[in-house]
């Protein structure tokens, strides 16, 4: 019986020399990611517990004109813990969504209570469901507890649950920042640190059933 | 004014793959050929490292709020390129991530041309490289547009980003240049 053997196909000069070429390519780089993280290590940003909230930027209205927003420009970073700075509460709704309408009742006590201490912010963004269609004028109606047709789908923003919210609304109608929040639905509201970083996310306490109130309390403290 | 020394670095690599390339135009054959590809290795090794710069003052912006590696006011800055939330990433990549993945393409398949320039698929290698940078152009073209219209406060112009673009169009005329010669018959 022959014996047969399966030789190796010899590498050509042509294979190795890509190889090398490869190799130093992916040396280089490597060396050169290094040194970044040396000089500037990578910040984990998400909306985890730990991590460093998204940004965003979008336009805003604190009861005037609508004007530009930045959230990081609430950020002071070089804030550390015991340390002065406004703790930060990130509010997402949809002002057709029923939650959100109720919730406008627990955030107004929550801001008479922690007002001095946490900074408000209310993302309003679109849910795509037939009926949450909405607009500038609904998001200041539903803010200021104004008349108008059209929040909760067909109630009067006047008759929101709470008093008018004196703080920041931002309109992300587009839902332009929903997907770095990762917000599963509305109402959602998350509490972060002065310095910008997530300090309590109730997706993270469904099991402990840890609620906002608590959780400033426990945070923040006072009141 | 302070003196921007990284900025200095970065233009004197530009500086150094330009006469490169002019003095290959100068050189008949493979002496020519190689000198060129230095030119665009000079170019994507720039491009690389201002890629990594970039991406450094991007980290730096979101740890601090701020940084001390590029003028955060003024025309001519970083703070409000790279620290744009909107516009300082692809699909989250930042773009420091995206350039330097870039340019570690065009440095891998100039590098492979480099040390053989006689292999058989060094014909295609120099096609791919001049697909490679055409395919950059649309994304400078875009981030130029960014830059002067779009982030807060536009126009603006970031030093090292266009440092990269630069280096980009750099490899781009090399890598025509390069193909020619292959196409020309005045490879080696």
């Amino acid at each position: 019986m022959a014996r047969r053997r399966r030789a190796a196909a010899p590498k050509g000069r042509d294979d190795e020399v890509r190889l090398t070429a490869a190799l130093v390519t992916f040396a280089l780089t490597s060396m050169i990611l290094m040194a970044v993280m040396l000089l500037a290590p990578v910040v984990k940003v998400g909306p985890s517990e730990g991590e460093l909230a998204p940004d965003f930027s979008a336009q805003s209205y604190s009861g005037g004109t609508w004007v530009d927003f930045r959230l990081s420009d609430l950020f002071n970073k070089s804030w550390g813990p015991g340390g002065d700075g406004d703790w930060i509460v990130v509010q997402y709704i949809d002002t057709d969504c029923p939650y959100c309408w109720s919730e406008g009742e627990l955030m107004s006590q929550l801001h008479s209570q922690w007002g001095d201490e946490v900074t408000f912010v209310t993302v309003v963004v679109e849910l795509g469901i037939q009926g949450h269609e909405s607009n500038r004028e609904e998001i200041e109606a539903f803010r200021d507890k104004t008349p108008y047709d059209g929040c909760k789908t067909n109630s009067d923003c006047a008759d929101r649950p709470g008093d008018s919210h004196p703080w920041t609304y931002v309109d992300d109608l587009n839902e332009k920042t929903t997907g770095d929040w990762e917000i599963p639905g509305t109402p959602f509201t998350a509490l972060l640190q002065p310095d910008g970083i997530v300090a309590w996310n109730p997706l993270q306490h469904e099991n402990d059933g840890e609620g906002i109130e608590t959780a400033i309390q426990r945070l923040v403290g006072g009141a | 004014m302070a003196v921007d020394i990284p900025l200095i670095a970065f233009l004197s690599g530009l500086a150094i793959a330009t006469a490169l390339a002019v003095r290959a135009r100068l050189r008949e054959g493979e002496a020519g050929t190689m000198t060129m590809l230095d030119s665009g290795l000079v170019f994507s090794v720039v491009g690389l490292l201002s890629s990594g710069w970039t991406y450094a003052i991007h980290n730096s912006i979101l740890e601090s709020g701020d940084t001390t590696m590029c003028a955060s006011e003024g025309l001519i800055q970083c703070g409000s390129v790279i620290g744009d939330p909107d516009w300082n990433n692809l699909f989250g990549i930042p773009w420091g991530i995206t350039g330097l993945l870039s340019f570690s393409l065009l440095f891998f398949l100039f590098l492979s041309l480099r040390m053989d320039m006689h292999a058989k698929w060094a014909d295609s290698f120099t096609t791919y490289s001049l697909l490679a940078g055409l395919a950059g152009v649309p994304f400078v073209v875009f981030l130029v547009f960014v830059e002067l219209t779009q982030v807060e406060g536009a126009p603006h112009i970031c030093p090292y980003c266009t440092i990269a673009h630069l280096s980009l169009i750099g490899f781009l005329v090399v890598a025509y240049l390069v193909r020619g010669r292959k196409q020309g018959g005045i490879w080696a």
